[in-house]
């Protein structure tokens, strides 16, 4: 079985394919999708500001990280269930697509980013985290997450023009 | 008039422009999505300190001259890029009832925001009063249907056309 079958099957579910065939729910479901994806990037954004030093730059780093990731990860994973449901609707077409697929890598990247910045470069944060300049590994990780989270959105909206 | 005003934008120069260049729209709309993102982030943040939730040690007062004018520029790269949306594709909005909530909720967002803020300028502890607390709770809960809204029908033009 190809993974092509499994995605053909996956979208003939009756869920799926009620969203497929329903007017309404699928831009309802996009629109939660959408409003946690700008919560996501709006909470990791203030972040990055900060670890650029471009804002908040008289707060510590670390108590500014603990306050927000809750949200943030509250709202990603609500963007990951809704997304879920919004691939299976048409898993075959998206599978197909571009831009989703790119959508797909550039998450990866961000993870990997944020994965990088927690265990290696925010190992010695308790030297830095209170600096209004933050040292140049730091800045990168912010300025790499600001590129990614945003390249993020401009591909998720080209999805919308090339599914036709 | 609307349908007059429709017409004629899109026939404009620059909306015959802006239609036929394939990336723009995308790219634009692309932009004002990440400024919709900057106005949701730091609203929440608002939000968020005024039931104390965040920035324990820090005032609102700190918290709004820290994201204010974070919120006002992400609105007024809303109002531009909105504009370009407007002058190129005319019929998806002016006449579109949907497009006409978003920007009657932009304008409630602007007010609520101002309300919210604008006094704690002249005295930083104006929402410390016992009286005011219910007041600036109503409309933090305001902001956040308003912000909800605003997504929600900006995404709901595109399947009301």
């Amino acid at each position: 079985m190809s993974v092509m079958d499994l995605l053909s099957g996956l979208q003939s579910l009756p869920f799926p394919t009620l969203v497929r065939e329903d007017g309404s729910l699928f831009p309802w479901i996009e629109s939660v999708h959408v409003l946690a994806i700008t919560v996501v990037v709006g909470t990791i954004l203030i972040v990055d500001f900060r670890l650029i030093g471009l804002a908040s730059r008289g707060r510590k780093i670390t108590e500014m990280i603990e306050e927000i990731t809750p949200y943030t990860w509250s709202a990603f994973f609500i963007a990951v269930c809704t997304g879920a449901v919004l691939f299976s609707s048409n898993a075959v077409k998206y599978a197909g697509n571009p831009p989703f697929l790119i959508k797909m890598g550039l998450l990866v990247l961000a993870g990997l980013n944020a994965g990088v910045f927690h265990f290696l470069v925010g190992r010695d944060s308790e030297q830095w985290a209170h600096l209004a300049s933050p040292p140049w590994k730091t800045r990168i990780a912010g300025g790499l997450s600001v590129a990614l989270w945003v390249s993020v959105i401009g591909f998720g909206r080209w999805i919308g023009f090339t599914m036709h | 008039m609307l349908h007059a005003l429709s017409v004629w934008l899109g026939r404009t120069p620059l909306s015959t422009l802006l239609q036929n260049i394939d990336w723009v729209i995308p790219s634009v709309q692309s932009v004002h999505i990440v400024a919709v993102s900057i106005v949701i982030g730091s609203v929440l943040m608002l939000d968020l300190k005024a039931f104390g939730l965040v920035g324990r040690s820090l005032s609102l007062a700190h918290y709004a001259a820290r994201f204010g004018p974070w919120i006002w520029g992400a609105i007024g790269v809303l109002t531009l890029t909105g504009v370009t949306l407007v002058i190129a594709e005319p019929d998806r909005s002016i006449e579109n009832a949907i497009f006409q909530l978003k920007m009657v909720l932009l304008l409630c967002l602007i007010a609520e925001l101002s309300a919210m803020t604008v006094p704690l300028r002249a005295n930083s502890v104006f929402w410390e009063a016992r009286g005011r607390r219910w007041l600036l709770f109503a409309l933090v809960i305001l902001t956040l249907v308003t912000v909800v809204g605003i997504v929600f029908a900006g995404r709901w033009i595109a399947y009301s056309q």
